[in-house]
């Protein structure tokens, strides 16, 4: 009895994934090359194909392993994380995570920051360049009422946190001809992650500005988030903060 | 004769194609990279003035027996309405089971249980866009035990029954032939009036267990028995718009319209002795 349709996508599925399936062996026709072996390649081309998606998705992971360390761990993660739709920039949510608790990286305790870090930038680039707070739509909100709004982050906006420099880990990476090595403690790192014009970056934040974004983006009001940040942090002052992160393009809108 | 082959539009040629503005007759891209709005996707939004485009998509599984994915095919759609390509295709093929996508186009069996999962895709494909869309023949590793159809009669009554279009990659037909050991030939015996484009590309062959088997790999030029196919091909059914893919080890950009203009030779050599024929 030939499995049916939806029988035999499972099965190849599963196969694909790495688990063998009898039934669907016994459905291939082999010759001179057999079942299995044809089975193989497409085996090997989800699990490549998924391992070359992931080092777009993390150049600076990539960068910092190595190509073949780096494939090794996205084959392992691909065949248990596999994507849930069809648009490879959005696969990889779950690849820090993983990475952190993949056992032949423990040697780089920051790589799985390194990894959000990269992630962030990649859902920064994947996100719009609209819409923009601008200077001029305060104009038109009494000061009185400034305490009580909520302010949103620009579409793609994110707080990054690490233990770890991770923004000067990043800077090797990305010229791995300069040698430049870097003291893990010297710094905890705190970005903020955003889409720009024409690419994604991200700028050092102060406790303060970090505190004060983190609160704005869990939907606290202004008043709130810089009591907050004022809390986190002793030199905080909103004025000038409020104003470097209106100039970098960070919020979207005003409520 | 105007040229009709056009180029595979891929990221890193993006920039030189917005500055030179090369002469092509169309440029392809895949749906799936373009469905946020990055730099790339305003870019190829401000080339419509320019360019004719054909947008290929990778990840509708027209073969899924669950269905195609709703969200998926509401952002194709919304990628259609703002870019009014030209030309729409997919693949005779799946990659979603389970909630689940495997970044492959896996091969189905020919059956007529799976040719109703298939019609039914495309007529809703079709349906959403309101427009023809058309089907690629996939390449094949693969063949399955319970098959009752060879790949052109599937496709044959996919077109008839859907009134989609047919989009014959002669690499795939070449590959696939090899790999499944048949007679590239028997794909001439589709109908010419369902046959609306053509790809080329080049391909790779890998060992299997000792034995030499082609992978569809995009990655070099198109090889000789392609050409050669691609002559045949074009004799049977006439000249149609025909990409050049290329998507690993990508070359510089004048070795993508040194094929294309390739292609157009031999689709103009071909109409030629069609002419004289007639």
């Amino acid at each position: 009895m030939p499995l049916a349709l939806p029988d035999l996508q499972a099965a190849l599925a599963d196969h694909v994934a790495g688990h063998d399936r009898a039934e669907l062996l016994a459905s291939v026709v082999g010759d001179s090359i057999p079942a299995a072996a044809r089975l193989r390649v497409h085996r090997n081309h989800v699990l490549h194909s998924l391992g070359t998606a992931l080092a777009a998705t993390f150049p600076t992971v990539q960068a910092l392993v190595g190509d073949e360390f780096f494939r090794g761990m996205a084959r392992t993660f691909a065949a248990h994380d596999l994507p849930t739709q069809p648009v490879l920039s959005e696969y990889g949510a779950g690849f820090s995570r993983f990475v952190g608790g993949y056992t032949p990286a423990r040697g780089l305790p920051y790589l799985a920051d390194i990894a959000r870090l990269d992630w962030a930038l990649n859902v920064a680039f994947h996100s719009p360049t609209e819409p923009r707070l601008a200077s001029a739509d305060l104009a038109s909100i009494q000061v009185e009422q400034l305490p009580t709004k909520l302010v949103s982050l620009a579409p793609g906006a994110a707080v990054l946190r690490s233990i770890y420099p991770i923004e000067r880990i990043w800077a090797t990476a990305q010229s791995p001809a300069s040698h430049e090595t870097v003291d893990l403690n010297s710094g905890a790192a705190r970005l903020l992650v955003l889409r720009r014009a024409n690419d994604a970056g991200f700028v050092c934040l102060s406790e303060g500005e970090a505190s004060f974004l983190e609160a704005l983006a869990a939907g606290r009001t202004l008043e709130d988030a810089a009591g907050l940040a004022l809390a986190a942090d002793a030199v905080f002052e909103l004025s000038p903060a409020f104003a470097r992160l209106l100039h970098l393009r960070a919020f979207a809108a005003v409520q | 004769m105007s040229p009709i082959a056009g180029i595979g539009l891929r990221a890193p040629h993006l920039a030189e194609i917005a500055r030179e503005r090369p002469a092509t007759a169309f440029l392809e891209i895949h749906a799936e990279n373009y469905l946020s709005p990055t730099q790339a996707a305003e870019t190829i939004e401000r080339l419509r003035a320019d360019y004719v485009f054909s947008m290929h998509a990778v990840g509708l599984s027209l073969g899924s027996a669950a269905g195609i994915d709703d969200a998926h095919l509401d952002r194709v759609a919304g990628l259609v309405k703002r870019l009014q390509p030209a030309y729409v295709s997919d693949h005779l093929s799946w990659s979603v089971a389970g909630g689940r996508y495997f970044n492959d186009l896996l091969p189905l069996p020919y059956t007529e249980e799976a040719l109703d999962v298939v019609v039914r895709n495309v007529q809703r494909l079709q349906d959403r866009l309101g427009r023809q869309v058309s089907i690629e023949n996939p390449s094949c590793y693969l063949g399955f035990t319970h098959s009752t159809m060879s790949e052109p009669e599937f496709l044959s009554e996919v077109a008839r029954r859907s009134g989609c279009g047919l989009l014959l990659d002669v690499n795939n037909i070449h590959v696939t032939a090899h790999n499944l050991r048949l007679d590239a030939r028997d794909w001439l015996t589709l109908s010419p009036d369902a046959v609306t484009q053509y790809h080329l590309a080049g391909h790779a062959a890998n060992d299997a267990d000792g034995e030499p088997i082609l992978i569809d790999d995009h990655g070099s030029r198109v090889g000789d028995a392609v050409w050669t196919l691609f002559e045949e091909v074009v004799r049977r059914f006439g000249a149609r718009p025909t990409l050049i893919e290329w998507d690993t080890d990508i070359p510089a950009l004048s070795v993508l319209l040194d094929e294309a203009q390739r292609a157009d030779r031999a689709l103009s050599a071909a109409g030629d002795h069609a002419a004289r024929a007639a």
